[in-house]
Parts: structure tokens; sequence; C-alpha cells
């Protein structure tokens, strides 16, 4: 599903070049829960904003969904990213003048990837799925950070996305709302959606199929859990 | 509705106080553009209906004595529909004890039938009856007369005579009578000749068959019935072929209209800047936004949509704002030119088109000044936008101006800060000097124009020494004027003078249609002046014969040199008439006709002269070879100078005359001389000072806007002020400080331009309305007002924002992302 071939990604700063990414080479399969751990600035954002097509590699190739990314342009690589792709931000990120509902909605807008007509219907069963369906019709800044978050789980799975990638997804909330976010997303991985979670805390790796470490830009562990990743082949 | 108009409407919504702001500033300049245009519509449109219906003349012919058999024979032409005679009699009138008015007289022959030119009786009696007199609706004010009043008349050899004053009729191809400071009346043949004058008519309308909008054949077919007229042993003195289907005052109405609505566009430029502002601020708050929601599957364009639909919904309210204001506007200008044209406006209703061209206009103002904020903002790349924290991406203090700026020490805490926060957004201080200072601009322009006017004209009646001219119905000895200035009192001294009109022999002639139109107000009415514009003759010229060193009129030569005594072929040439000749230089011949024979002279000089029309003096001596010892024309000085020391002499001198027999055509005096253009300028000076006060409310407006924009993107630092110990009262200066700073940098940036561009101005709008440029000069006054205004307005435009800023709870501040 998700396929990084030697990517590398160097920033150039008023201090010189500074590499994010060296040389990663990472394979991900269907319906497959990995983890991307490692300190802040370790590079695992990067990592993640490469296989979400919001960061272009400086050398090496990246291949999502059978699409190599890197050849995409603007539009076409937004578009992609609406259909295929769905994000889940450590801020949650809603649009604060949008109601939950139309927060999910909007990627059905943007991509016109189901009827207008039965866009509302979607959201709200999404939103039951993650279990917010009463606050369909708030604005973000009535419901707590869970709930925001649950919101933002929702609109990330709108277009029915094969991928699912979320950036510390947990690091703004309390452990128990963290620990049923983090079963949401093991739900997602079961019913096989691939799923990929940025996170610098390790207790995720009890959970993930398998845990990619990254430490100054480079790859220098994967785990894979014994228990999980039978389950995640089955999915597949 | 889609979710992305969902969040168009609601971000709106949510900033609705500074969206009000931006849709009013706005609105303002639609509003002044959609009255322009309307008025313009609906004006040009009466003008020329009402003109239309009154069946006016294709041509006028003067001649002598018209009878019924002439008339028959240019009613053969089948090229002529039409054709009817009338006679205008220049007179004076006079109601009651009050003073002597210029009157002109329409004597019509049978006023059951009027065909051509007609008129519409307005109130009382119609048709008059013998010994009765209609009057112009406009000129009851300047005759100070009403129906029924009996009114003292004096026309040509007759003597003073009463007539009665049976009704009112509006003739809508007259200037308006106010302006001209003449009356006109309408009386019957047999009333004539009871006045004591030959009953005759010398002047024929004509009207064409075919093609009445043709000027080309027009010319054709009055000229074959000149031929006609002049076969049959008539004299023709003058052919007069008016505009087609135009009202004389078509086209000035149309140019100033025109130019007021390109202060309407400038205005909406100004509040199109304000948007600029406002977007950019959005777009720079949402860029986290626009991150995410590029993130989940938007384009560029998709997302750009979204803030183009919020200038699109600006544009939509400020029409919905504007459009009635818009409509008012426009009543109130078409009423306030039609009173000024002296016509009716039946209908105010407004073209399709305009509606249009205003709601085009609304709505492209906002969507080009977002433009190119929403597209740079759209376009930025989501990693960049998820990684932005802030509204000011921009670091204080890495630019020159920064550090300079921190320079900049002082005591007063308050006003350091204000100065560094005002230049921390350049783009947006720029824009908004830019609309505060085009306020400031024009209000100061307003003032220099006036100033400028004011010398223009002092300089133009400095060079005049008299204080009274008199115009006279024929030629007298000089001997006779003499003995009545002598026996006048209040008269210190008097010249006789000899003015005629003269014309530029065809070939060398610019056409000037639409001079002598005016020319009432130009020639100061003393001489009387035609109906007609547009004659086929080229271009008339006043002449004024000049006594050798003459005491009462001080030419300002700018080239060559003034007349000389013993002088009587050279010729002095004022700057209008030097203007239609370009080729002429000083030496050079000039041909001219005066009555039938043509005269050369040599150009010695030539003479600047302001609001004037086409002038050239001439030496009295060469009167004096032909009609020795005669002058036509009095200028006299006063030794009181106000308006009863004036009414006192005219009444004294009228008696003086008659006592002589000397017949008085009418006379002017020059504070009323000077009242009728000082009326002109008025005009523009309100205009002017209405201009800036719009654009100062623009440039209010956008301070606020920018102000409460500033203080939304520095709520976190304001939070940070309170919580290190500053009080509400603190934040409250700062905030109105750098608001008042804005306000002073935009004062000085406008007091740096107002030399330049007041010019501009002044020129081209005396250029418009008189045709003639300006003597500038400079009223600092206005610095100085303009100057209270800035710190004024500025400090009330912040004061909102100011407060809020104040109100800022320490917890929200810092909580505010």
């Amino acid at each position: 599903m998700i396929s990084l071939q030697s990517v590398t990604k160097e920033y150039e700063t008023p201090a010189g070049m500074f590499s994010a990414l060296r040389d990663i080479n990472v394979e991900v399969r269907k319906g497959e829960f990995v983890a991307v751990v490692g300190k802040s600035g370790s590079g695992k954002s990067t990592l993640l904003n490469m296989v979400g097509g919001i960061d272009r590699p400086s050398s090496g190739t990246v291949a999502v969904a059978g699409t190599e990314i890197h050849s995409l342009s603007e539009s076409q690589l937004a578009l992609w990213r609406g259909r295929t792709v769905g994000f889940v931000f450590q801020f949650f990120q809603l649009l604060p003048t949008l109601t939950g509902a139309e927060n999910v909605m909007l990627p059905m807008d943007f991509c016109r990837t189901f009827p207008a007509r039965e866009r509302r219907q979607r959201a709200l069963e999404l939103l039951e799925r993650v279990g917010v369906a009463q606050q369909a019709d708030k604005l973000p800044s009535s419901l707590s950070g869970g709930e925001q978050q649950r919101v933002a789980i929702a609109r990330a799975l709108a277009n029915n996305p094969p991928v699912v990638l979320a950036d510390e997804p947990t690091g703004n909330l309390d452990s128990v709302t963290a620990g049923a976010v983090i079963d949401l997303f093991r739900q997602m991985a079961k019913s096989g959606t691939t799923v990929v979670i940025a996170s610098h805390e390790r207790d995720i790796a009890r959970v993930s199929d398998r845990t990619v470490e990254v430490v100054d830009g480079t790859i220098v562990g994967i785990a894979t859990d014994p228990y999980a990743a039978p389950e995640a082949e089955d999915c597949a | 509705m889609t979710t992305p108009w969902r969040k168009v409407i609601r971000d709106f919504w949510k900033e609705r106080m500074r969206t009000a702001l931006v849709v009013l500033a706005i609105a303002l300049g639609i509003s002044g553009f959609a009255s322009v245009m309307a008025a313009y519509a609906i004006l040009t449109r009466a003008l020329d209906e009402g003109y239309l219906a009154t069946n006016p003349a294709s041509a006028t012919l003067r001649t002598d004595r018209i009878d019924d058999d002439l008339i028959s024979a240019i009613l053969a032409n089948p090229e002529v529909s039409d054709a009817e005679p009338r006679r205008v009699v220049n007179g004076r009138i006079r109601s009651g004890p009050v003073e002597w008015r210029n009157l002109m007289i329409f004597v019509v022959k049978d006023f059951g039938n009027i065909r051509v030119s007609k008129l519409n009786p307005e109130a009382g009696a119609w048709p008059p009856a013998l010994g009765e007199i209609l009057i112009e609706r406009d000129a009851f004010r300047v005759a100070r007369a009403r129906i029924g009043d009996t009114v003292t008349v004096k026309i040509a050899q007759g003597k003073e005579q009463t007539l009665r004053v049976s009704g009112g009729v509006h003739d809508v191809g007259q200037a308006q009578a106010r302006m001209e400071n003449m009356v006109y009346g309408y009386i019957t043949l047999a009333t004539l000749a009871q006045l004591g004058e030959e009953a005759y008519l010398d002047q024929l309308n004509i009207l064409v068959a075919q093609n009445r909008f043709d000027e080309g054949h027009i010319r054709t077919v009055a000229t074959d019935i000149q031929k006609l007229v002049e076969g049959r042993g008539h004299p023709v003195r003058r052919l007069d072929i008016p505009r087609p289907g135009k009202h004389p005052h078509t086209d000035i109405t149309g140019v100033m209209l025109l130019s007021m609505s390109t202060f309407g566009l400038f205005v909406l430029v100004l509040s199109g800047i304000v948007v600029v502002n406002l977007i950019t601020a959005l777009m720079a708050s949402q860029v986290r936004q626009i991150g995410v929601m590029k993130a989940i599957g938007g384009t560029r364009w998709q997302i750009a949509r979204i803030y183009f639909g919020q200038a699109l919904l600006l544009g939509v309210a400020a029409i919905i704002v504007s459009l009635p204001l818009g409509l008012l506007g426009s009543r109130i200008l078409c009423r306030y030119l039609a009173a000024f044209l002296n016509f009716d406006i039946n209908s105010f209703a407004v073209p399709v088109w305009v509606y249009l061209l205003v709601a085009l206009v609304g709505l492209v103002t906002p969507l080009l000044a977002a433009a190119y904020p929403v597209w740079k903002g759209s376009g930025i790349s989501v990693r960049e936008a998820l990684a932005d924290f802030g509204t000011s991406r921009n670091t204080f203090g890495t630019s020159v101006l920064d550090r300079a700026l921190a320079g900049v020490g002082g005591s007063v805490r308050p006003l350091v800060f204000a100065l560094r926060n005002s230049f921390r957004q350049r783009t947006r201080l720029a824009l908004t000097l830019l609309t505060m200072a085009a306020g400031g601009l024009f209000f100061i322009s307003a003032l220099n124009v006036r100033a400028s006017m004011i010398s223009t004209l002092d300089r133009l009646f400095a060079g005049k020494k008299y204080d009274l001219s008199v115009a006279l119905g024929n030629m007298y000895p000089s001997e006779k004027l003499a003995r009545v200035i002598n026996n006048t009192p209040g008269i210190v001294r008097g010249e006789g003078w000899f003015t005629t009109d003269g014309t530029l022999p065809d070939p060398t002639a610019a056409a000037t249609p639409g001079n002598a139109g005016s020319s009432g107000l130009h020639s100061g009415g003393v001489a009387g002046g035609g109906q007609g514009s547009g004659g086929s003759r080229g271009t008339r010229v006043n002449v004024i014969a000049l006594p050798p060193e003459t005491n009462l009129l001080k030419l300002e030569i700018v080239e060559g040199r003034d007349l000389l005594p013993g002088e009587s072929d050279t010729i002095v040439i004022n700057s209008a008439l030097a203007k239609k000749l370009p080729q002429l230089k000083v030496g050079d011949p000039l041909t001219l006709q005066m009555g039938p024979a043509e005269t050369t002279w040599r150009v010695v000089g030539i003479s600047r002269e302001s609001f004037s029309p086409s002038t050239a003096y001439i030496p009295l001596a060469f009167i004096a070879e032909r009609h020795p010892g005669m002058a036509n024309n009095l200028r006299l000085v006063l030794n009181k100078t106000d308006a009863a020391s004036i009414n006192a002499v005219k009444t004294s001198l009228e008696r003086n005359l008659e006592l002589e027999d000397v017949r008085a055509l009418g006379s002017l005096s020059q504070a009323d001389s000077r009242f009728s253009f000082d009326q002109h300028m008025l005009m523009i000076y309100v205009f002017l000072i209405v201009m800036s006060g719009i654009i100062g409310g623009v440039g209010g407006l956008g301070l606020m806007t920018t102000m409460s924009l500033n203080v939304m993107e520095r709520r976190r630092e304001m939070g940070l002020l309170r919580a290190i110990g500053a009080s509400p009262g603190f934040v409250w200066t700062i905030v109105v400080a750098e608001g008042v700073l804005v306000g002073l940098l935009s004062w000085a940036l406008a007091a740096l331009v107002a030399w330049p561009v007041s010019k501009l101005v002044g020129n081209f709008l005396t250029r418009v309305v008189f045709q003639t440029g300006l003597e500038f000069a400079f009223e600092t006054r206005g610095l100085f007002i303009w100057l209270a205004v800035s710190v004024l307005v500025s400090a009330a435009a912040s004061f909102i924002p100011a407060w809020r800023a104040s109100r800022f709870t320490v917890r929200e501040a810092l909580a505010y992302e």
C-alpha cells in the first residue's frame, strides 16, 4: 500500500543544509497499523508528510495505493490526497466556523466523492461510528478535546480513503480519551484501512502491528508485534 | 448550500463588525458612482426629450422684414417641413421702483399656432393679450415680478411703456435666466407696435423635413434657403445651426457628470484598498485552516473560491446598501442640475443599463481587490501552512527600518510602542495611508482650487479699473456722454469706449460650437447675445476699441506690447483668442470681419485674461477715423461701490441719459459680474468638499478596519502586556496612539503632494466648467484644518478597536490562536 524507496529530505536553513530524512526505505501493507515513533524533531512528521503528499522528497520515490505521488502536480495531489489519504492532526484542526457534520462533509464537497444529497447522511454515519453523533450540529468550540478529535477522525474517513495518517493524534488528550481514540484506529485497521500514526509515546507500540523508530532522520529499527500482525494480514 | 459556502457566510458573521465597516466603505464608493451614473442617464434623457418636445429649430436665419410670400417660397422647398418667423428685441425691464434689468423679448406671430421652438404655458394667461407680457418661469426671480404685476419696459426707439405680466411660460431652449441675469419676455406683434417698435418679424426658424439630426444635411438645406432669401432681396445677417436634437447644455452637463463619475470610480478604488487589507488579514489569520483544507483534498482553486466568495458577498452587501442611497443621491443631483439648467424631469426612472453597470462595478471591485491576496494566500503549501504558528509571520526586527525604529527611544513608552507597532504591517500601513491621504488631498485641493479661482478672478478684475459698464443702444457723441457723467452724482470719472462684434474669416477659424451659447456669462450680459450657437461664419470675437492711454483697463500683456497712442492699425488679442489661433505670432497680420467690411490688423501683443471669451483690443483712433467723437459704451468709476450706492448711481444715470436722449441697453457692475463667476466657482468648491468628505469617510473606515485587524492579530501581545502589569488604559493608549500616528503620517503624505495635485485638479475642473486655466494659489489654512481633521478622525477610528483591546482578559488573549 505504501512504499518509500531511498527517500531523503533536505531543508535549507540559515545554518546550512539540514537533513530531515536520510535514505528511508519502508513498505506498509494494506490494513497494517504502523506506529512511527521517535523524539520531537526526529523526522517522523516529515516521514508522514512524505506519505501524505504534503511534502516532496529531495530524492527517492514515494508510492501510495499504486500512485507515484512525487510525479503529481499540486492540484492533482490535492485531489489524490482527498480521496486516498485521511489526515488526523494533534490539534484536531477542525474549521472553527463549520459544525461537526459540516467538517466531515467538507472533504466530500472538495472531492465530489458522494452525491451531494448523501453527504450529510454519510457524515452522520461516520460520526455515529466514532461516537459523537450527538455533536453533529455543534461548532468545534463547544466540543471537548476528545470529541473534537473524534470528529477529526470521522472527517479523515469521509472519502473512505485506503490510508489514514495521524500525527500525534493523542498528544492533546487525557489518557482515557487517548485510549479510546487509539481503539478507533485499531478498528479502522481491522476493517482494512492502512493506518500510520506518528507518536513520541512508546506505548503506542503495544497496540500497533509494527513500530518504526526514527532517530535523526534515519530508521533505526522496525519491531513487529507478533500478536497483531497476523490479524492485519487477515484483513489484507 | 455547499459546505464551503457555509464557511464563507459564517466566517463573515463571526467578524460582523469588521465586515460591516468594509461593506460600508465599498457602499460609499458605489453610492457615489451610482448617483452620478443614474443622474447622467436621467438628465441627458430628460434634457434631450424635453428639448425635442419643443420641436427645436434646425436652423435660424436673421434677415430683415419677413413676409408671408417669403415664407410660402421657403415652404415650397420639399426639404423644409416648417418655417416660422419670430423676432428678438433687446430692451430693459423694471418692476416697481427697483433697478432696470436686461430684457430679451421674443415676439411671436401667433401664440395659438407655435410649431417650431415651442413654449410651454405654465401659469396665467395664454396667449398674452395686447399690452401684456408673458415671462419665462425662471426669469420671474430676475425681474422680481409676479403674474398680475405691471412692469415698465423700454426698448430701442421706444419710450418707457408699461405692460401687464399676464402669465408664465417655460422656454426649454433658454439658458437659466438667473444665471444669465436676464429676463425673457414673450409678446405679440401688436404689443410690439404699442411699444413703439415697427411691427415686423426678422428671424426665421426653420425645420428640415428629413434627417433632422444630420447637421451636414441641415447645413445644405439652410444654405439653400439663405440663397433663396438673399435672392429675393433680403440680406441674411446671420445663420445659426445649433447641434441637432441636443439641448445647448447637454454636453456641458454630460462632461460635468462624467468627470464626477471619475471621482466616484476613484472612491471605489480606495474602498477596494480597504478590501485588500481585510482579505489579506483574513488569509493570514486562516493560514492553518487553508493547510487543513488542502490536506483533506481542497485544491488551490477550491480554496480560493471560498475567499472570492467572501469578496463577492462584500460586493453584494455593498450593492444592497448603496443602491437606495445612490438613487436618492441621483435625485438630489438631478433636481439641483434641473433647476440650474431650467428644465423639468418627468421621470426619474433609471434605465436598466445603469443598474447593470452599478452591479457589475460593485461586484468586480471587491473581487479585483481580493484577487492578489486570495491567490497568494491560497497558494501556500500544506506543510508551510500547517507549520504556521500565528498571523504575523514576518518578524519585527529583520529590516533596516525596524532597526531604525528600534533606535527611536523615549520616555513615553506607549508612544514608542505605538510608533514601532504601526510599522509592523507595512503593506497594510501603506494602503491605509493611501486612502486617508487621498481624502486630505481632496480637501486641501478644494481649498487651493478655491483660493486659486479667487486669485485668478482677482487678477482679472484688478485689470478692470471701472465699477460700472453701460452698453448704449447706438453710438453717441462723446460731449453728450461727458455731460451725463458730469451731471451724475457718485461717478468719479468715466470713459467712452466702442465695442462691436467681429468674426474671424472662415478658413482660419477654429470651429467652437457652444461658445456663443455661454456668451451671456462671459460677455457679462451687456450686449445681450444671441440665443443660437455654432455660427457658420467662423469664431465670433468681441472687439473693444480703447481710448489712447486709457486709465480704466490695464491689460496684462504676456507677449509683445500694449497698444500705443497714435496707432490705428494695431491689435492686441487676449489669451482665449490666441488659443484659437495657435499659429498666430506677435507681428503677424490678423484679418477680422466687422460688419460688412474686412480689416487687416497687425498683432502687437497678447494679453492674459482668464474666464473670458475671445476678445481683441483695437485703438479707438480706428473708430474715430470713421465715426469721429462717437462712443457706444461707457466705463465708469464710482466713489462708492456698495450695492445701494451702485443702484443709486444707476437710477440717476438713467435719468440723465434720458435727458440727453441717449438710450442705454443695459448696465452691469463689476460686483454683479463677479457674483456670476462666484456662483459657478461655488459649485466646483462644494463638489470638491463633498468628495473629500466621502473619501475621508472611506479613509476613516479603512483606518478603523486596519486598527481592528491590528488589534485582533496582536491579541496575544495585549494579553502579555496585561499579564506583566499593563492597565487597560495603557493598552487603550497604545492603540489610539498608533491610530493617531497613522493619521499624522497620512496628513504628511497629503501635505507633500497637495501642491502638484491641487494644481492639476483645479486646472482640470476649471477647464471643464470655464474652458480656462488657473492662477495657482496655495491655501496654507487647508493644511492646518486637515491636520486637525486627521487627528480627530484617526482617534475616533481607533477608539472602538482600542476599547476592545483594553477589555481582553489575560486568559482570553493568551489562549487566542
